[in-house]
């Protein structure tokens, strides 16, 4: 074998002692598409991180075409051609999708119009359908993966790192994606590829690595793996028959209405949308990006407003409810967990412990005009030992958690308000498997609790696994239902698309 | 003063009473084709309610009421009036409400007991008839301005003047324990509440024997008729035509609502019918209701047919249907007997018979 083009050699990381990850051995060949998979916390963000020069290594050594080099920082990693796109959005929100694909990259005198015809050519080039002039906080999650996909091949990396790159994408984009990944590896690029999507692993890298707990367990080529040896080597147990194992012969029947929306109006997005939302049982909620299901329980949460005139109605356990702002929805006992958790769901500098605090500061409002230290760190304990959230310690800042332990925090943020419905949207997405079934475990305990649950997912072997009914979203209104008996995902998708 | 500028914040924001939404057909009350597969027994030209007394199933058409057993009727007894509800009583005795003016008692204990008011008010639309665990009748009269073959016309003037009566065969007492409801079609006990559908709220309240009152299913996009109690618990809501927009737009509308009673013939309004499809001249209802020659089932209903099943607690379990594109509409009545759920389907005037077993199947899957 040829030297690697990269390649990390007893690579440790500690953080406050604990190691992140633990004397890991990983190579990546020329125009080689390889796949990091692991649990939340195995260490393959921080792994990545490294190469990307965001953090530093504690022991080993890390080489560039047999050169032995140490990033510093990403500008650094850049110039040694290393480009990474996080799995949680680093783009500017307040420039545009021009400024943001040449930021870094500015003259002395920069023309926008030139930038705007540039960003053109090279979005149409990758086939992506974004509009370079648009704000990117104006993004959706999805258009917003592809301005961050668009910067690194712009940057002309010879090694690019995808922290989750599917997740936000529909299954249109993701086949551009995979194809744009392909034409990379023809090219010449290696890509790194991190996804708890394991059948995207399987089925575009040509090898695999699987960590566990910060240690390397396994590298072969894909060919040798299986979904199950996969996993089994993840987690070193057997989950992929209890994960989205299908349950039809246990839906739970509908308790009492507990949200009811009529003709719901957003101008563009909701459009005459009605539903209803149950107790003791998982609403699943299917629909592509951009199909309003996002948005029409973010009204219902008071996050977004109606139209003013005309906008529907909303009813909660039977009272007529208008929203303005999230707190008066939070003391209904709505609870909505974001999809967006880095913008939207908890606060980043932040310890663990403050952050599940702040949701319950959220719900008491002026109730509770002082906070205290040792409530904080009593809330903080009973939740993270609730959601086996593992961190170093409940001083721990979010940032520093993997995906699914960030996500935890978020869930635990709502669940301390002791919510009645709460609305899961895209509850497992930047989740490892391991997580995922805890995520899972949880909304079934939940919803055999009593709670109203709404789940919305992009992915259909979640929605079918754990839904009770199943409702499909197209074009700003809900223009299916499906029993879990009946729902197959042929039937769902076609639903959601035509 | 305050109300009134609430309700012009209302109708020019359209919101509250003037926000014209209707609740979706989704849950318990997800579509499905049920009633439309449902046996055909028998068909009638008038018929207007079905009882039971849990062997024999009675069928009230026109001014007769049949015992019918499978393809076999015969007549039990004749009257000079349309018969507008029926109710079997377990001493075996018949209560027939007369062209909703008059209820009388056929045979059993209280034969020849009759009532023609109640609290110093006559029957108007007498049109349910329900047996109390005590003995007593519950009685609705849905309005005391229009009889029960206009029941539109109450919809279209947007009346509240139904009440529920409480009649006593033995000692032949009338008591009105309940007035002002916005056409009252339904009643069915439960414990010492009386359960009473109030159709044009769209909901269904529990009626204390001291008066009090309170919302068991709300807020339905239907409008619902009788109740009955069902094996196993709870009960058989039917619901004898769906809600619309557009009819909840006409209804706000005073001004349109007013000119079309005034100058357009009854079966051409905008209201919900018990058959529809039968002329060119019938309002289409927001959306094309044929495209291609093709009947599109999730069009907006001018005529629907349903029925709820509910719980003890009146919380909806399931229902059966017969959309847009089906025939089974306007149902009024059920009945279960002998393991089968009998329904009546005014608009067609269809008996219709679907085993319990059957119902619980299609429902699993």
């Amino acid at each position: 074998m040829s030297t690697p083009i990269l390649e990390l050699r007893q690579a440790t990381k500690l953080y406050g002692g604990v190691p992140a990850i633990d004397g890991v051995d990983f190579s990546l060949a020329e125009g080689e598409i390889h796949a990091l998979v692991g649990e939340n916390g195995a260490g393959k963000s921080t792994l990545t991180k490294v190469m990307a020069g965001v953090v530093l290594l504690s022991s080993g050594a890390m080489l560039i075409g047999g050169r032995e080099v140490m990033p510093r920082t990403p500008l650094e990693a850049r110039h040694l051609g290393i480009a990474m796109v996080f799995q949680e959005n680093s783009l500017v929100p307040s420039m545009t999708v021009a400024q943001n694909l040449f930021l870094g990259q500015e003259k002395f005198y920069n023309r926008l119009r030139g930038i705007y015809i540039a960003a053109q050519q090279f979005l149409q080039s990758l086939n992506f359908d974004v509009t370079p002039t648009a704000t990117v906080a104006q993004l959706g999650a999805a258009k917003k993966q592809m301005v961050e996909i668009a910067r690194a091949v712009l940057h002309d990396a010879k090694v690019i790192i995808f922290d989750e790159p599917t997740a936000s994408l529909t299954p249109e984009e993701k086949k551009y994606f995979f194809d744009l990944v392909r034409d990379l590896k023809k090219r010449g690029v290696s890509v790194i590829f991190i996804s708890h999507a394991l059948e995207e692993a399987l089925l575009i890298a040509d090898r695999i690595t699987v960590l566990r707990d910060g240690r390397h367990v396994v590298t072969d080529d894909t060919v040798n793996f299986d979904r199950a040896r996969v996993i089994q080597a993840m987690v070193g147990r057997d989950l992929s028959k209890t994960l989205y194992a299908e349950r039809k012969a246990r839906v739970r029947p509908p308790g009492a209405r507990v949200l009811t929306i009529e003709n719901l109006r957003m101008a563009p997005m909701v459009k005459n949308n009605s539903l209803s939302v149950f107790a003791g049982q998982v609403t699943g909620v299917f629909g592509l990006v951009g199909s309003g299901r996002t948005e029409t329980f973010k009204i219902a949460s008071g996050i977004l407003k109606r139209d003013f005139f005309h906008g529907g109605e909303i009813f909660l356990n039977g009272k007529p409810v208008r929203y303005l702002t999230p707190a008066p929805a939070v003391r209904d006992g709505i609870a909505y967990i974001t999809e967006d958790r880095k913008v939207e769901g908890f606060f980043e500098t932040m310890s663990v412990a403050r952050n599940i605090y702040m949701g319950l500061l959220a719900k008491l409002g002026r109730r509770r005009p002082f906070t205290s230290t040792r409530e904080a760190e009593s809330v903080g304990r009973k939740w993270v030992e609730a959601l086996n959230v593992k961190a170093i310690g409940q001083d721990v800042k979010v940032m520093e958690l993997s995906g699914g332990n960030q996500q935890k925090i978020v869930i635990a943020k709502s669940l301390v308000q002791e919510p009645g419905l709460i609305v899961f949207d895209e509850p497992t997405r930047g989740v490892d498997v391991g997580a995922i079934a805890e995520i899972h475990q949880l909304i079934d305990k939940l919803a055999d609790q009593g709670h109203a649950i709404v789940m919305i997912s992009s992915y259909l072997p979640e929605i079918m696994a754990r839904s009770d009914r199943i409702l499909v979203c197209r074009q700003g209104k809900i223009v299916e239902e499906f029993s879990a008996h009946e729902a197959t995902e042929e039937k769902i998708m076609y639903a959601a698309i035509h | 003063m305050i109300a009134a500028l609430r309700s012009l914040g209302d109708r020019l924001l359209g919101r509250g009473e003037a926000s014209i939404t209707i609740p979706i057909f989704d849950g318990a009350l997800k579509p499905n084709q049920i009633l439309e597969t449902a046996e055909v027994v028998a068909s009638f030209d008038d018929a207007s309610d079905i009882a039971t007394d849990g062997k024999t199933l009675f069928v009230a058409d026109g001014a007769q009421v049949l015992r019918v057993a499978g393809t076999e009727r015969a007549e039990v007894v004749r009257f000079d009036r349309p018969v507008t509800a029926l109710c079997a009583l377990p001493d075996g005795g018949l209560v027939v409400a007369l062209a909703g003016q008059e209820i009388v008692i056929k045979g059993g204990a209280a034969d020849g007991r009759r009532w023609v008011d109640a609290g110093g008010t006559p029957f108007h639309a007498a049109n349910t008839i329900a047996v109390r665990p005590d003995g007593t009748l519950a009685v609705t009269d849905g309005s005391n301005r229009h009889d029960c073959a206009h029941w539109t016309h109450d919809l279209m003037e947007r009346s509240a003047t139904g009440r529920l009566v409480l009649l006593d065969p033995r000692s032949g007492d009338a008591r009105e324990t309940a007035r002002g409801l916005e056409y009252a079609f339904g009643a069915c006990a439960s414990g010492a509440e009386t359960f009473v559908s109030e159709s044009w709220r769209h909901r269904v309240i529990a009626l204390g024997p001291d008066g009090t009152r309170r919302v068991v299913l709300g807020r339905l996009p239907v409008y619902p008729s009788r109740l009955v109690a069902a094996s196993g618990g709870g009960f058989w809501l039917t619901a004898f035509a769906a809600r619309t927009q557009l009819v909840e737009f006409v209804l706000r509308e005073n001004t349109f609502r007013r000119r079309m009673i005034k100058e357009i013939a009854p079966e051409h309004w905008i209201a919900p019918r018990l058959r529809s499809g039968e002329s060119y001249l019938e309002p289409m209802q927001g959306a094309h209701l044929r495209t291609m020659g093709v009947l599109k089932p999730w069009a907006p209903p001018r005529s629907y047919g349903l029925v709820i099943r509910l719980s003890p607690e009146g919380v909806p379990q399931y229902s059966l249907h017969s959309r847009v594109d089906g025939v089974n509409h306007g149902i009024v009545a059920a009945a279960e007997v002998a393991g089968a759920l009998y329904l009546l389907a005014k608009g067609p005037g269809r008996l219709l018979r679907i085993p319990l077993a059957d119902i619980d199947k299609d429902i699993a899957a």
